[in-house]
């Protein structure tokens, strides 16, 4: 009798021949690449970049295209002290100086100072030569308006935004579009108003926004790339100026050619211009995504969407291979470093059982925080502390590989990075970015060290 | 996620509007509002006994670009998929639209009866006259690329070879899929000689289509029979451990995912099939994982476009065609990062909707054009047509360059 083809493998549907389960077929793995990294947020992209450009075969799955698409596009360093009281930190190097000798399992004092200065150096190089500029250093903190009006501490801004610097006091006027959603210039003239800031607003109305029966940002940013755009809405724009010194567009001017749009309004109008980020998809978070794509493929690698993670093969103390889900089966990816960046509660990487108990979704790894939800929250909603569940993650060692109880590592070749490690209360804090951006260089530098050591 | 109903998913979005943004369609057509109004907001109006909202869901070309961005695991397209079937079964579509629709979505019942008269039915198909009436009276647009018959079907070449089967040590099952046997047999011929030159007896069992054209033109219960009919056929191989391996990914997605999902088929047969099933590159680069592909490729000079189609793309494998195809030795591979052709499937060649179709593909054909290659290679039948007709650059299969490779064209 002839030998019939055997499939490549099955796992957990028993036996070959026995029923299959939904995913139980296992397709090709293909060669190994030397570093696997799970999630393309800020950090997951960082970190592919820094090790491809160090020499790796990367490639970055994720679920859906990451969440740059929700981002402002700033990177927020930290704006808050842990207090939760006081005024918006200005000078964020001192006070990252005070955090890391404070709070040494913070994330930030894993990476140093140094290495967070290396990392936004890094970025601003990398946005620089891709002719979008990040404005910016450790040593102060923007205060830009959002969509709401209200003061935003940030560290690094896009030279689109940093016109809105509301430091300076000069008047302002802020402009909308009928027919776009979820941006009100009123709104956040009456804000900024409020806080001593002259501003006034006005909602401009043009046939060429009503070519499209919807307006959202993607659209009006591909608006704003014409130069008849452009024009029309200057020539609308110019009688309503008044004293304004500057005027405040939602974040839309331009997907690919942000800088060029804004140079040119400013001609046209004879005042600074500049962006406000809105809701999302946000269009500078999709510049970012755009930018940090492009050097990870430049450098050699992939990022492949639509994929994932559901499942990962461990044996010997070393993460042998991660599974993403596929049409009717799993596809496995073998990896020499696997980078885990997949983000915590609101990023989906840690989800959370009925009885409130927090679950790392793709190892099952530990999970540092409240262990039912009677402690998720502090009686007091607005307390200032924040609510410990927030602050929930991962506990790492210093090379940010996820540890035990005991402080042990649990997977020798498993590494995390971003929203996912413990001991900070990103959102609260303003650092989110920072520690995004920081840690994933961190990352992916060191990852890429190890897998040189290990082929040399 | 992957494995819950797809209505269930629907709770999931989240509203951020990613997938409108990604949308090839809504981005080129108010036709279609986008992906999340159509898909999870509307699907809450769509009820029994409920009037169904519009007629615009009609516009959703399939190509799965949503499902793919979605981060949070809503199936826009299959909602999409079922919401226009419901207006099927409603009575939402002319008589008229529906004989056009499902004239396009039976490419076997056509290639059956065309082939018999193949000149006559070519010079109809590419008669311009002939195209005036079926445009006007049918809706199939007059400029729409249709394909030619072939003079020989892929079945008659392959059980009339002379050429000695290999002994026989491996054995695989050859799903053509109905373009393969009608159009381009050629796909077929380089399909079976690399798996033959790879030591396998190829085994071609009687099939029949997919059902995916059906599918996707709400002809749910059409579809159901074309399905039952190929798992009834096709289950025993995959009982005895045979792969069924294919060359045209949209039927290949068809038996493993689509077909099951949308028709809540989910009986063992189905998923016995469906965990059997593999496009041809996905087949030959797990024999590589084995160390069992060939390696002797030997050089191809030239410079070739490679465009995965979006139903490969929803396979979620990565690209396996473009890493065969950066094997062969001389060959310099383009990778098209553009989303989609627009032809998606029977979408294109709908008087209403071939402007659309073209406008959606623009950013492929210009990127075609100005890396002034000679050749395009394309997983997908409709793909390659629409890409030939839109850039005059001829496409083939990927497959055919491997033969070239392997020297067994």
């Amino acid at each position: 009798m002839r030998d019939r083809f055997p499939l490549p493998s099955t796992c957990e549907g028993g036996e070959e021949g026995d029923q299959v389960s939904h995913n139980g077929t296992v397709t090709y793995t293909g060669p190994a690449v030397d570093v696997l990294i799970m999630g393309a947020g800020l950090a997951g992209l960082v970190a592919a970049w820094q090790a491809a450009a160090g020499g790796c075969r990367v490639r970055v799955v994720a679920r859906g295209p990451g969440t740059l698409f929700w981002h402002a596009g700033c990177v927020d360093l930290l704006g808050y002290e842990a207090s939760g009281a006081g005024e918006p930190i200005a000078a964020p190097a001192d006070a990252l100086r005070r955090l890391i000798q404070d709070e040494p399992s913070h994330p930030y004092a894993r990476v140093g100072l140094e290495g967070v200065e290396a990392a936004l150096r890094a970025l601003q190089e990398l946005c620089e030569a891709a002719g979008y500029p990040l404005r910016g250093d450790v040593n102060r903190n923007w205060l830009l308006p959002s969509a709401a009006g209200a003061f935003r501490p940030t560290c690094l801004a896009p030279e689109t935004m940093v016109a809105g610097d509301l430091a300076r006091r000069d008047p302002l006027l802020i402009v909308g579009f009928e027919g776009m959603l979820d941006f009100y210039p009123e709104l956040v003239a009456d804000n900024l108003a409020e806080q001593e800031r002259p501003a006034r607003s006005v909602r401009l109305d043009l046939p060429a926004l009503r070519e499209r029966r919807l307006l959202t940002p993607v659209t009006l940013a591909r608006l704003f790339e014409r130069a008849d755009f452009r024009r029309d809405v200057a020539e609308a724009l110019r009688p309503k100026l008044g004293r304004a010194a500057r005027v405040g567009f939602p974040a839309v001017l331009g997907l690919d050619r942000a800088l060029e749009v804004k140079r040119d309004l400013e001609t046209r109008l004879g005042r600074e211009v500049f962006e406000i980020p809105a809701l999302p998809p946000s269009v500078p978070g999709m510049r970012l995504h755009a930018i940090l794509v492009e050097a990870i493929r430049r450098a050699g690698g992939e990022v492949l969407t639509g994929m994932e993670v559901v499942r990962a093969d461990v044996a010997d103390g070393r993460v042998e291979a991660v599974f993403t889900e596929a049409a009717a089966r799993l596809k496995p990816h073998r990896a020499h470093a696997f980078v885990l960046a997949t983000g915590g509660l609101l990023g989906g990487g840690i989800v959370a059982d009925a009885e409130g108990r927090l679950r790392e979704v793709v190892l099952d790894l530990p999970v540092q925080g409240p262990e039912e939800r009677l402690q998720w929250f502090r009686q007091d909603f607005l307390a200032p502390e924040g609510h410990p569940v927030y602050a929930a993650g991962l506990a790492v060692d210093g090379h940010f590989r996820p540890v035990d109880a005991g402080g042990a590592p649990i997977y020798a070749n498993l590494f995390a990075a971003g929203t996912i490690l413990a001991g900070e209360d990103y959102l609260r804090r303003r650092s989110l970015d920072g520690v995004a951006l920081a840690t994933g260089y961190a990352v992916g530098r060191r990852v890429a060290h190890i897998v040189r050591e290990a082929a040399a | 996620m992957n494995t819950w109903p797809v209505e269930l998913t629907l709770d999931n979005c989240i509203k951020c509007t990613i997938c409108v943004t990604a949308c090839p369609v809504a981005a080129v057509t108010d036709r279609f509002p986008g992906p999340k109004y159509e898909g999870p907001q509307g699907a809450r109006f769509r009820h029994a006994g409920q009037p169904a909202p519009d007629l615009s869901v009609d516009y959703c070309s399939g190509c799965r670009v949503c499902n793919m961005v979605c981060p949070t695991g809503v199936k826009i397209a299959e909602i999409n998929a079922r919401a226009r079937a419901f207006m099927v079964e409603r009575g939402r579509f002319s008589r008229r639209t529906r004989l056009r629709n499902n004239l396009l979505a039976r490419p076997e019942t056509l290639g059956r009866w065309g082939h018999r008269v193949a000149p006559l039915a070519n010079a109809l198909l590419h008669n311009r006259w002939a195209r005036l009436v079926a445009h006007v009276v049918l809706g199939i647009d007059r400029r729409a690329p249709l394909p030619t018959l072939a003079g020989e079907r892929f079945t008659a070449w392959f059980r009339g070879r002379a050429a000695p089967l290999p002994a026989g040590e491996r054995r695989v099952v050859y799903f053509h899929g109905c373009s393969t046997e009608y159009y381009e047999p050629r796909v077929g011929r380089a399909a079976v000689r690399v798996l033959e030159a790879n030591g396998f007896e190829v085994i071609v069992p009687p099939q029949g289509c997919c059902g995916l054209p059906l599918l996707s033109n709400g002809e749910f219960g059409a579809a159901r029979a074309y399905y039952r009919e190929n798992v009834r056929r096709l289950v025993e191989y995959a009982r005895q451990g045979y792969a069924i391996v294919g060359t045209s990914t949209s039927c290949t997605l068809t038996l493993k995912e689509e077909a099951p999902e949308l028709l809540d088929i989910h009986d063992d047969d189905a998923r016995l099939l469906a965990a059997h099933t593999f496009d041809l590159s996905e087949f030959l680069l797990a024999l590589d994982d084995r160390g069992e592909l060939r390696a002797d490729m030997g050089p191809v000079p030239g410079t070739v476009l490679y465009h995965a189609p979006c139903q490969y793309r929803a396979h979620r494998l990565g690209a396996p065609s473009l890493e065969l195809l950066r094997r062969i030795p001389e060959l310099d591979v383009i990778e098209s990062r553009a989303d989609c052709c627009g032809i998606a499937g029977t979408y294109g060649f709908k008087r209403e909707k071939y402007e659309i179709a073209m406008r959606v593909g623009r950013p492929l054909f210009d990127h075609v054009r100005e890396s002034g290659v000679s050749l395009v290679a394309c997983d997908s039948e409709t793909c390659r047509w629409q890409i030939v007709h839109a850039t005059g650059v001829q496409a083939v299969h990927p497959v055919e360059l491997l033969a070239k490779a392997y020297g067994v064209e």
